[in-house]
């Protein structure tokens, strides 16, 4: 904050004389958080305290959300979900990207910009777009089972959206082709901010593509490798267009998610109340694991600068 | 480029003199009135049948000025609260149905019980009892279904098989007029290699529709109202509902529906089998009859009620009607407004609805229908499910989830008794 009021005082106002004045500065935005974050937030945990329709008067129930919450099913098979999208949303993508990128920074091919934009484009495209286009991939009809019956694999072919069995896992993989591009630029970035002479030295060092990968890549690869998993964890847990778009859900539950699990209870049952319980103990979750994780990185930090 | 610019302008001007000069000549004693009405008619040839009929409504009543405007059904829902308690609100306004559309709006007193003016119109007898049960709420909002009549509808929905002519005529076969017939006609569809049913659960919802046809052969419709409205005596818990479920896990085994139904979806895998005559019928809406009609033309395809186990009865199928016309609690013209929805929920608007390829609730003048056509067959339907009073309901309304337990039952991840006991435990629960 002084530096940026020292830089006010070309106009010859006296910044400390006036210390509102910085608070002025940040108020169109803080007003703006206030409105549309801090005050949503307050009346969800309001809500939550409630037994509400959406349109008659919300009645105080106490914590009886939350009770119904721990002893409900259906969440907890929802938020089961989640977890098991986390190995595809955040674990496959960082671990695909980790290994484009190490084919990719290795030495310079020709066209490499066109690979990079296209293997981003996934992270680009909406989510309903990308939603539409991966049910006609599995459908029974589709791409997909036209290749397993073409080379012979016929039992193999079934409606993998549908299936009990594979429908979880066919979601989940969509989601890996989405967030994989995420990584891999995150990566690529980190990796070009990484000396090169570190890689001259580890191979003059006789080290092949896997020793650079392992001693050098990974080591210079920590903040992103944190960004990512951060960034993508959070998307797991809050995933609900692509998941609704591929399955609704389905089928039967297999594929439900803690975000359509909150829709349909305050939206299609009117149970604002109910809603907001889960709403709320998600935001805690993610909020907890992007701070435990945040802090633990802090720590780290910490250490190797002390050594 | 200055014409067509100034062009609207004059046409308004020329519009406002010429509907002010009546108003500031002293020669017209008559009361001038204006009529304000709310409706749901967003599509060209929806604006298209209500402006004939408002012109017309204009023409016979001098004096009377019907002052329009047309709202998406999500805004209807959410402003009429507000709206109807101002004295400038909506005389006649369309509703949405359940708790949260017309029941809110009886809870707070906002509209007018409709009884007296049915029985002076016979709006009675426009449709079937159950469907203006839709239309009725406890004069205190609480209970649907049943005390006063708040709405009148003119539009309509209903489910049933669709099928084509050409594979019945090669296999020669006839239409089902029972259940036993229904299946035996399958049998004789799967030994010439062909799948009976076309279907797709990807989307959950379409189960709903193979699970309530066979629901309605073994269910009453007391039963069925009792648990759609939540009345004392609702439950799931009954043995039509196990039948139900258990014809339909059989249907299944036997493989009378497409195969990977599990995978494909309605407007593309399932629509597209159909059309392509992977399959020989198709168990859904009349929504979707103008969609065959445009693809394959009108006689292509037909359509048949859903067979009960007894000849000439139908079975109760998923159906209902559009959104519904109410009264203002505090119009200065209840009358006029009645007469009003007289005419738009009458048979010269299911005329003119019927012209433009939308499905009337009310009965037809059967001269407007070819036989022999996908049309007629359509209206057949309905017209013999409308007079056995045996158009039912969409369940989801009451079990929101209820698609995702007849995929778990379709899937065999649960048994029948399970099934029946899932859907008990949400009804109960939620």
């Amino acid at each position: 904050m002084k530096t940026l009021l020292r830089g006010d005082a070309v106009s010859a106002r006296r910044p400390y004389e006036r210390p509102y004045q910085a608070y002025l500065y940040i108020l169109p935005g803080f007003v703006i958080y206030l409105v549309f974050v801090l005050w949503p937030i307050v009346s969800t945990v309001r809500y939550s305290l409630t037994e509400w329709t959406g349109f008659t008067t919300p009645r105080y129930v106490g914590l009886a959300n939350y009770e119904r919450l721990a002893k409900d099913e259906f969440f907890w098979n929802a938020l089961g979900n989640n977890a098991f999208f986390v190995l595809f949303y955040t674990i496959l993508p960082i671990l695909v990207a980790l290994l484009l990128t190490s084919l990719m920074t290795r030495r310079h091919l020709r066209g490499m910009t066109i690979f990079r934009v296209g293997l981003f484009v996934p992270q680009v495209m909406s989510a309903v777009v990308v939603g539409i286009i991966w049910r006609w991939m599995f459908d029974y009809r589709g791409p997909l089972n036209s290749f397993l019956r073409e080379i012979g694999l016929t039992e193999l072919a079934r409606p993998w959206l549908g299936d009990f069995t594979w429908a979880p896992y066919a979601a989940g993989l969509v989601g890996t082709w989405v967030e994989y591009g995420l990584c891999m630029v995150l990566f690529i970035a980190g990796v070009q901010s990484i000396s090169d002479e570190l890689y001259d030295a580890a191979r003059v060092d006789g080290a092949n593509l896997w020793h650079e990968f392992r001693h050098v890549t990974l080591p210079g690869l920590q903040q992103q490798l944190l960004v990512a998993f951060v960034v993508t964890f959070i998307a797991a847990l809050r995933v609900f267009d692509l998941v609704f778009v591929l399955t609704r859900g389905g089928p039967g539950r297999e594929t439900q998610v803690v975000s359509m699990l909150i829709y349909e209870r305050a939206f299609e049952y009117h149970e604002v109340g109910y809603g907001a319980a889960m709403a709320l103990v998600m935001t805690v979750l993610i909020v907890s694991v992007s701070a435990i994780t945040f802090y633990v990185q802090s720590r780290r930090e910490e250490r190797e600068n002390a050594r | 480029m200055k014409l067509p610019r100034l062009l609207p302008i004059l046409l308004v001007v020329a519009l406002v003199s010429a509907g002010a000069l009546p108003l500031s000549s002293p020669a017209v004693a008559q009361e001038q009135i204006t009529l304000v009405v709310w409706d749901n008619w967003t599509r060209d040839a929806e604006q298209e049948m209500i402006e004939i009929l408002n012109d017309e409504f204009e023409a016979a009543h001098p004096g009377v000025t019907i002052k329009r405007a047309t709202y998406a059904t999500d805004d209807l829902t959410n402003i009429l609260p507000l709206e109807l308690s101002s004295d400038s609100g909506p005389d006649v306004t369309m509703i949405n149905q359940g708790y949260s559309g017309m029941g809110a709006l009886v809870e707070a007193g906002l509209l007018l019980p409709l009884n007296d003016y049915a029985d002076k119109y016979g709006w009675w007898d426009r449709y079937a009892m159950g469907l203006h049960s839709r239309n009725s709420f406890s004069a205190d909002g609480k209970q649907f279904g049943v005390g006063n009549l708040y709405g009148v509808s003119n539009t309509a929905e209903v489910v049933g098989v669709y099928y084509h002519r050409s594979i019945f005529e090669e296999q020669g076969l006839e239409i089902p007029k029972t259940l036993a017939e229904m299946e035996a006609l399958m049998d004789k569809l799967l030994e010439a290699g062909i799948t009976p049913i076309v279907f797709g659960s990807l989307d959950g919802w379409p189960a709903i529709h193979e699970f309530s046809v066979l629901q309605g052969v073994y269910i009453t419709l007391e039963e069925l109202d009792a648990f759609m409205y939540r009345l004392e005596n609702g439950t799931f818990d009954t043995e039509a509902n196990l039948k139900a479920a258990q014809k339909l896990v059989e249907w299944v085994d036997k493989g009378y529906f497409s195969p990977g139904f599990a995978g494909m979806d309605y407007d593309g895998a399932t629509f597209g089998a159909f059309l392509n005559q992977e399959g020989a019928m198709w168990i859904t809406g009349n929504w979707m009859t103008g969609s065959i009609i445009e693809e394959l033309g009108d006689e292509a395809v037909g359509f048949f009620a859903f067979p009960s186990e007894q000849e000439g009865v139908p079975a109760i199928v998923p159906g209902g009607v559009g959104l519904a016309y109410g009264i203002r609690a505090g119009t200065k013209y209840p009358d006029l407004a009645a007469e009003y929805i007289d005419l738009v929920t009458g048979p010269r608007a299911a005329e003119l609805l019927f012209e433009r390829g939308f499905f009337p609730a009310t009965a037809l003048d059967p001269a407007l229908l070819t036989p022999g056509t996908l049309t007629a067959d359509v209206f057949d339907v309905w017209q013999a499910v409308n007079k056995a009073n045996a158009v039912g309901h969409w369940l989801d309304w009451t079990a929101p989830n209820i698609a995702a337990n007849i995929q778990e039952l379709m899937g065999k991840q649960v048994t029948p008794e399970e099934f029946v006991a899932d859907v008990e435990a949400e009804y109960r629960g939620g």
